[in-house]
């Protein structure tokens, strides 16, 4: 008779989103979830970008729908907005989650790690 | 400017810096607390001259007194100056968010505060037409709100009414901008500002009697002079990071 396999549990780095986990991404994220609604160009000052890389994250993002881009115009100047959709909010929780679980992991073997090398 | 506030390799610890350090910046660029501060504090200093101009010294008959001994009844304050200047503070600190918010490109939490205003608004304008249509209740006369048989005279009952004026009025709203604008320092002031409005600092404090013009002082100056400071000390800690966003 086989036993049944054992449940083992993921590794949190495994949860991590590709699309998320990135460094500009995860900050526009950010962003987007403190401020509500973002223009691009406080997004650009923020982060430190240009105005091309900027774009190029913010298409990957609604591609994935997980942001909102809404143009418009304020007098004569052309302004674009973007908002975090519903899914785009469970992503960044998500993300931050698996970084706490991580921090956690990381913490509760130090002990070990630290007792080993005595 | 290079602003890199996530880093690119670093460990969750760094990350997860580097995501607070971002949301505080935001945090600080949808701040404007001195201008509610500063409004709310013009009003309740205001409350001064409108107290000032509006006093009256009566002699009345003394309710139950068989005798039929004259009484001083002292009347101040404008039913209609809160309603009307907490409209206008609110409609104002709206505004003034939301013109802020999209010049600089981030949107605003205001809205819960506005709703608390408004509905403030509407229990003080209730509580005057109320006061206006059936008078000032005299000492020693019942006074019933809600079910609750109140003398006007206990310290309950006037611990209760500086609770449901001006204490609420602004003290209220101010909780809810702490809480909007994740302020601890303006929750200190609200509490600080709850707290002062709650001590008996009533007429015939400071050594001004309570038949004179300026009774009304302590009470609207010593809040007033704190929603002033606080308006301040908001704009003058707003200042720097003003200029470096610049």
């Amino acid at each position: 008779m086989t036993e049944p396999p054992e449940q083992v549990e993921q590794h949190p780095a495994t949860g991590l989103d590709d699309v998320v986990h990135q460094r500009v991404r995860l900050g526009i994220l950010t962003v987007a979830h403190q401020a509500r609604r973002v223009e691009f160009g406080f997004l650009r000052t923020a982060l430190g970008l240009t105005a091309g890389n900027l774009s190029q994250h913010l298409t990957v993002l609604e591609k994935a729908g997980l942001i909102a881009v809404e143009k418009g115009y304020e007098g004569r100047r052309a302004r674009t907005w973007l908002t975090l959709t519903a899914a785009g909010d469970r992503a960044l929780q998500d993300e931050v989650t698996q970084l706490k679980r991580l921090i956690q992991q990381i913490e509760n073997a130090r002990p070990e790690s630290s007792a080993h090398g005595s | 400017m290079t602003d890199a506030s996530v880093p690119v390799n670093g460990t969750p610890h760094e990350v997860l810096a580097g995501l607070g350090e971002l949301t505080r910046k935001v945090r600080a660029a949808q701040r404007g607390t001195w201008f509610p501060l500063l409004l709310l504090g013009g009003l309740t200093t205001g409350g001064i001259l409108v107290a000032r101009l509006t006093h009256q010294v009566l002699t009345v008959p003394c309710v139950g007194d068989p005798a039929g001994a004259d009484c001083t009844l002292v009347r101040q304050g404008s039913p209609l100056y809160w309603p009307i200047g907490l409209a206008l503070a609110y409609l104002a600190t709206a505004v003034f968010y939301v013109r802020r918010a999209r010049n600089r490109g981030v949107g605003t939490a205001i809205r819960p505060y506005v709703l608390t205003g408004i509905a403030l608004l509407a229990a003080v304008s209730a509580t005057s037409l109320w006061a206006t249509r059936n008078g000032m209740p005299q000492p020693g006369a019942p006074l019933d709100l809600w079910g609750l048989h109140l003398d006007p005279a206990a310290p309950a009952t006037r611990l209760l009414q500086r609770l449901m004026g001006d204490a609420l009025a602004v003290g209220l709203p101010l909780l809810v901008l702490a809480r909007v604008e994740r302020s601890r320092v303006l929750l200190l002031l609200a509490v600080l500002y709850l707290a002062i409005e709650l001590v008996p600092l009533g007429t015939g404090w400071a050594g001004i009697p309570i038949t004179s013009p300026w009774s009304a002082l302590p009470r609207y100056a010593v809040p007033g002079a704190l929603l002033l400071l606080g308006a301040l000390g908001f704009a003058l800690a707003e200042r720097p990071r003003e200029r470096t966003a610049s």
